[in-house]
């Protein structure tokens, strides 16, 4: 594959702006070390390999959080076939031991216990959280998902509603 | 959604590690990647090619004619397989900049198609070969073995191969059934 100015051109930029947010993806998807940095690398490179073919259907964010999302998916699909992790909503209600986000919000058991309630949850539902956590506005995390706005505010509602209840924090 | 809450605060917060790709490392991972791809059908082309030469061998040494059709047959079951896991692999790479949804939902349907499809062009290919040579292998005039027998050897070789065959496509069809929940669901929560 030969890159085209433009595509690299687009890849920094993208990297730079985007960067600490992938990481925060990968994060996201991927539990250990080792497969997390893979994983980082692989959205890296696919959102590299895409940018040649960059056809401005949607802005560059958009086009960023599909590939990096897409393709940790693909990541997470892959490793279900080898270990059964993922559970519903619903049964990342059961993880064990809440805490209190008001006790703990500096502390990185938070940051870890958060990590783990994400990647608790199937993959649709860990996409729209992470990009809500984002701070992305309904109406960017519709464009980037292909659901409905009204869908996306009600899975974030209830995502949000049973994150709170997990930490013992009411929903905002 | 602009009400900044306590958990996008930690969560955008978080510390980082020190990470970049340059354009060489990008290209060397982006070749290693089409490797992968290149050494996991050139181990599916080896497996034909063994059935190949196996079947190629026999019928090249067994002077039975209905033996050597039946293996000829079966080469060109495994040749025709070859050409559609080829004309599979080359059905292009999935969008990845589409919305995850549609992502997705495509990702299933490619696994449900190609699942779906296991009978038709990955076991039924073999059927009229595997048939032909063990009918020719059960009722081998100078094999001196009586009829009844050569039925018996007949049936319970066809059996065995049929057993097996229903097992794949069991397998496949719960693992299809499970994808069509898997897309009933994605359907009902995008609306």
């Amino acid at each position: 594959m030969t890159p085209t100015p433009d595509q690299d051109a687009r890849y920094r930029e993208a990297a730079e702006t985007f960067g600490p947010a992938l990481q925060r993806l990968a994060g996201a998807f991927e539990a250990n070390a080792e497969r997390r940095r893979d994983l980082l690398q692989d959205i890296h490179v696919a959102l590299w390999r895409s940018l040649a073919a960059f056809d401005g259907r949607c802005s560059l964010k958009t086009w960023v959080y599909r590939v990096a999302h897409n393709t940790a998916a693909s990541h997470v699909d892959r490793e279900r076939r080898r270990h059964q992790g993922a559970v519903s909503l619903e049964a990342a209600a059961d993880l064990p031991a809440p805490l209190s986000l008001a006790a703990d919000l500096e502390a990185s058991d938070a940051l870890a216990r958060l990590h783990a309630w994400i990647r608790a949850l199937k993959p649709p539902d860990r996409q729209l959280l992470t990009l809500y956590l984002e701070d992305l506005a309904a109406a960017e995390i519709a464009d980037i998902t292909g659901l409905t706005p009204g869908a996306v505010a009600t899975r974030i509602s209830r995502l949000k509603t049973q994150l709170a209840a997990d930490f013992k924090e009411p929903a905002r | 959604m602009t009400d900044r809450d306590p958990f996008q605060s930690l969560w955008t917060q978080q510390p980082q590690e020190p990470f970049s790709m340059t354009a060489a490392d990008l290209a060397r991972r982006s070749a290693r990647f089409q490797s992968t791809i290149r050494r996991r059908n050139i181990t599916e082309y080896a497996a034909a090619a063994l059935v190949i030469g196996v079947f190629g061998w026999m019928a090249w040494l067994i002077p039975v004619p209905a033996v050597k059709t039946g293996a000829v047959l079966v080469i060109l079951g495994a040749l025709y397989v070859c050409w559609k896991l080829h004309v599979l692999a080359g059905a292009g790479t999935p969008d990845a900049a589409a919305p995850l949804a549609d992502f997705h939902r495509n990702e299933l349907l490619r696994q449900r198609s190609a699942l779906a499809g296991v009978w038709k062009w990955y076991l039924a290919p073999f059927v009229p070969g595997i048939l032909v040579f063990i009918g020719g292998v059960a009722f081998a005039e100078d094999a001196g073995v009586p009829l009844s027998a050569g039925v018996m050897l007949f049936a319970t070789s066809a059996g065995f191969v049929a057993a097996l065959f229903a097992a794949i496509w069991w397998l496949n069809q719960q693992a299809v059934a499970a994808l069509d929940r898997e897309i009933a669901a994605l359907d009902a929560g995008a609306k």
